[in-house]
């Protein structure tokens, strides 16, 4: 097992590390001149020009670059902006020469935005989804869910962000059913945060519960076929606890496979309800990020949602070979 | 909620009741996998209609520039004389142009969206193809020679697949605009042209890997088989091996992942221009007309439903059809 845990890790980190060497060399080795690609070509003064050079220490060698963006991950840097010195603490992602603010501070403020609309996307798939994927599990064969199954079929082919715009452009702002979408921080109004986010909630959820539904259906219907089933069933056992206590249990494993890779990949594919329901999030600021060519932003956003996916691919990996000991044997 | 990464439902799902299974077929011998798949495709109706609505987008694709000449617009000529003041065009529809005018710039809507079929298509499929060809050259590779050439390959694969991909599309974008030159010494088409080929790449780049993992898994358990063994007995070279003995029993996984690529590439363009990301001006596509045509949408519905409609279409019919293929390619629910 701690054979298992440590080959995972290395290969985990390996991919960070190469993400790392990838993120910057695409930003800083591929353009010819990413000091005039950060400056600008309209409005970009040859003062300003020498000084984000001077300040990205591009006058070094690259790999004495490398290093410096790296150490400043792990023990912050200083950066120095029209004579004003600028502390960027750990974890330093770089400086944000066109907002002039350091690039962790500027993720950590769009964190809560798209973390508040993950989290209860992660609800509504969990209930809904598992709920209704396990009860046509149940009467399979049946029509009703014969019909449910084609119709997630159906609704999943369609492209997620013309459902998403649709709803919101006849159902929010056309003839206001469903409240608009809006960020306000829960700490400020807790009400206003949840009717500004329900609609995006409902959307994406309802959404992914197709997806989710046909997953849990399959493992279900796996599930309750086995034979400690049938045991159960002819211990007396009612229907109920069969089949969400004995049966749910084993079925849901790679559900939640599946959901521990969806969520960490939903904090940077959010992009699409967060530019349609109009919340600032992390998606919304690599798309700003991009219209400006701010490129340290796009960078450290991209390392931070990769960081985040290893690790959550890591973490599932463990786990499920914690749940299911045939996984650790290869 | 990924989109385009064809990863997926295959195999986890039951089969709806579409795919009718052939019963007792005339020839019980004589038939190759690809022949059995292919009529029972051709007896799955919701199969047949798909085909024929995309085989109609195809079409229209094709012959673009014929039928908006038979119309009588273009995609780039601008009538100010038919929107007023306001940007509004002043007529829904008439006989020069057939789904009216675009708002503000008047525009012919049909000849863009006739146009705009053409993107979606020419990305998707080549896409699909290049991300194909190296997801099987790279399985087969890794499956067949296995040690350190399986375990660099394998090492790529995860890597890849443990990327983020959206952000990684967003990302290339500057990039390789920087590397032509920066976007604001790049004219209009070039940097047009920039992105369409940017586009292709990052499908390419995240479409193969899913692949490659499949091939090499099928080629493991393949090349234990007497037909392989005996091959390298008698010996035939390495690379014949390859593509006349194990690529024939390969073409399930190819078709079935190439099945589910199209519908998500199409999906990923239209999504990725409606960012802003994808296809800009002056080149027509449906995404970027969607995302302009939100700020018009209740004085000027059909602009904006036109290319939904599209986009719906063709991507619902490529999926129904892909997954009528993937039942009829699946052993399973073949009596």
């Amino acid at each position: 097992m701690l054979y298992f845990v440590a080959r995972r890790l290395v290969s985990a980190l390996s991919v960070v590390l190469v993400t790392l060497i990838v993120t910057f060399a695409l930003f800083f080795v591929a353009p010819t001149d990413p000091a005039g690609a950060i400056c600008g070509d309209r409005n970009c003064t040859q003062e300003r020009y020498n000084d984000i050079k001077e300040n990205l220490h591009l006058d070094q060698p690259l790999v004495q670059q490398f290093a410096g963006y790296t150490a400043g991950i792990f023990a912050g840097r200083t950066f120095e902006t029209a004579g004003v010195k600028q502390k960027c603490s750990v974890p330093c992602l770089g400086f944000s020469f066109k907002n002039d603010r350091p690039v962790t501070q500027m993720l950590k403020e769009r964190l809560p935005v798209t973390v508040s609309l993950v989290a209860g996307y992660a609800v509504i798939v969990l209930t809904i989804g598992v709920f209704v994927g396990s009860m046509a599990a149940k009467r399979r064969g049946t029509l009703g869910d014969r019909a449910l199954m084609s119709s997630t079929l159906i609704l999943s082919s369609v492209p997620y962000y013309i459902v998403a715009l649709m709803i919101s452009l006849y159902l929010t702002i056309l003839y206001q059913i469903l409240p608009r979408g809006g960020y306000t921080p829960i700490t400020q109004n807790p009400v206003a945060w949840f009717t500004g986010l329900l609609t995006p909630w409902l959307v994406l959820g309802l959404y992914s519960c197709t997806q989710y539904a046909r997953y849990s259906r399959g493992s279900m219907v796996e599930a309750l076929s086995e034979d400690y089933i049938r045991t159960a069933r002819a211990k007396g056992l009612s229907d109920r606890v069969v089949t969400y206590k004995h049966g749910l249990r084993s079925g849901m494993i790679p559900v939640i496979t599946i959901f521990g890779l969806d969520i960490a990949g939903s904090l940077s594919g959010a992009i699409f309800t967060e530019r349609i329901f109009d919340l600032q999030g992390l998606g919304n600021l690599v798309l700003d990020s991009l219209s400006n060519y701010d490129l340290p932003v796009i960078m450290g956003t991209v390392l931070v949602s990769s960081v985040i996916l290893v690790a959550m691919n890591f973490l599932v990996d463990i786990a499920y070979s914690l749940i299911d000991p045939r996984v650790r044997l290869s | 909620m990924s989109i385009g990464s064809p990863d997926s439902t295959v195999g986890i799902e039951e089969h709806p009741a579409s795919a009718e299974p052939v019963r007792g077929s005339a020839v019980p011998h004589g038939k190759s996998p690809t022949r059995v798949a292919v009529d029972r495709l051709r007896k799955d109706r919701v199969a047949v209609i798909c085909a024929f609505v995309v085989l109609f987008f195809i079409l229209i694709a094709i012959f673009a520039p014929v039928l908006t000449k038979i119309e009588g617009g273009d995609i780039g000529t601008f009538h100010p004389d038919l929107v007023d003041e306001y940007g509004f065009p002043t007529f829904a529809s008439n006989a020069q142009h057939w789904f009216g005018v675009e708002p503000k710039t008047g525009r012919d809507n049909f000849a863009r969206w006739v146009y705009g079929a053409r993107p979606s298509l020419i990305i998707a499929f080549v896409a699909t193809l290049s991300g194909t060809v190296v997801g099987v050259v790279m399985g087969l590779l890794a499956g067949f020679l296995g040690g350190w050439v399986d375990r660099i390959i394998s090492w790529f694969v995860d890597f890849v697949l443990s990327l983020p991909y959206l952000l990684f599309a967003i990302a290339m974008v500057p990039i390789v605009e920087s590397m032509r030159g920066g976007s604001f010494n790049l004219s209009p088409e070039e940097q047009a042209s920039t992105r369409f080929f940017v586009l292709i790449f990052v499908l390419s780049f995240f479409g193969w890997a899913g692949l490659a993992r499949i091939i090499r898994g099928e080629v493991l358990s393949l090349r234990e088989r007497e037909f392989v063994l005996a091959a390298k007995a008698i010996g035939v070279p390495t690379r014949q091996v390859l593509f006349k003995e194990l690529l024939p029993n390969l073409v399930a996984p190819i078709v079935i992942s190439a099945s589910l690529s199209l519908p998500a590439y199409v999906t990923a363009e239209a999504g990725l221009s409606f960012l802003g990301v994808g296809l800009i001006e002056p080149v027509p596509s449906w995404g970027q007309t969607i995302a302009t045509a939100t700020n018009w949408f209740k004085a000027d519905p059909l602009y904006l439903w036109l290319p939904v409609l599209g986009i719906t279409a063709l991507v619902l019919a490529l999926a129904l059809l892909g997954d009528a293929v993937r039942d009829a390619f699946d052993p399973k629910t073949r009596r």
